[in-house]
């Protein structure tokens, strides 16, 4: 009986789909040119609805965005697949840098129904 | 036979042991679910439901934290259709954000503590407590002076953000 409850919750497990990334709190390191800055971000996909990620530098209120280069922008990410990737600011913005997120971009379908966008955020402390 | 024996010894003996490290890391993170997809049913022409009774199906997602006091987590429910066919009058909406299960005790409190912004339409936790809380959007569409809802498929966006405290 335990052993059924285990399968089950096993199973179910594998049936969520979902979004993941780290680090919580990244730091912002030397990247071999003057004035710039680099951090490494990783994103996973668990979300086989998703195909693509909309990544984003903001300030403290999370909407005002910062301007940084990676290597795109919105980054294709395969069902179970993760990705990391490096984003450079100058520094002379990492003052006002306090959010790097990641953002779900949907497709479209026929149904009427109810979409999930998922957004997750770190934070430079 | 003694010889034999010996150098098989010896042979056993220089068997090199493989030694293989698993290694791993644990570090906070925040995961998103979708639990589960909402839809939306509609029990008469003018209004749009996630409500069961009315067969609609309520999202439901879920949030994973591995560490406490890391991540707030921010839901909404819609307040416009992210596509529709073109609608000439104005839509309500009403909804609501609220937690429909949790996986320690110690979440009990997190409605209670939670505040909305947004007009009402998105409600914070702060994730206090390590683990996994489900949480539910629940959101009904009326059609402007109770007309018909044009036919065609509505979408409408739920939003789920874990922030980094």
């Amino acid at each position: 009986m335990r052993c059924s409850i285990g399968i089950c919750l096993l199973l179910l497990n594998f049936a969520v789909h979902s979004h993941e990334q780290t680090p919580t709190y990244p730091t912002w390191k030397t990247s071999g040119i003057d004035g710039i800055k680099k951090t490494n971000i990783r994103v996973w996909n668990k979300r086989p609805d998703i195909e693509y990620y909309e990544i984003g530098v903001f300030e403290k209120d999370l909407e005002t965005p910062i301007p940084f280069v990676t290597a795109y922008k919105v980054i294709p990410l395969a069902y179970l697949k993760e990705v990391k990737f490096d984003i450079y600011i100058r520094e002379s913005n990492i003052e006002e840098a306090r959010y790097v997120c990641s953002l779900s971009k949907l497709r479209s379908s026929n149904e009427s129904q109810t979409l999930l966008v998922t957004r997750v955020c770190s934070k430079f402390k | 036979m003694k010889k034999l024996l010996i150098a098989l010894s010896f042979i056993l003996s220089a068997t090199p042991i493989l030694a293989i490290d698993i290694s791993g890391s644990v570090e906070s993170r925040c995961t998103i679910a979708d639990v589960t997809e909402g839809r939306y049913g509609n029990p008469n022409a003018y209004t749009l439901t996630t409500d069961p009774a009315s067969n609609g199906v309520v999202p439901v997602i879920r949030a994973d934290t591995t560490l406490a006091n890391a991540y707030h987590l921010n839901v909404s429910y819609p307040t416009s259709f992210s596509s529709s066919p073109s609608l000439s009058d104005n839509v309500t909406w009403t909804g609501a954000v609220s937690v429909k299960a949790t996986g320690e005790s110690g979440m009990s409190g997190y409605h209670a503590a939670s505040t909305t912004t947004n007009g009402g339409a998105t409600r914070q936790y702060a994730l206090s407590v390590a683990g996994s809380v489900w949480i539910q959007s629940t959101s009904v569409a009326v059609y402007g002076g109770n007309r018909a809802f044009p036919g065609g498929t509505y979408k409408a966006v739920v939003v789920a953000e874990c922030v980094a405290q």
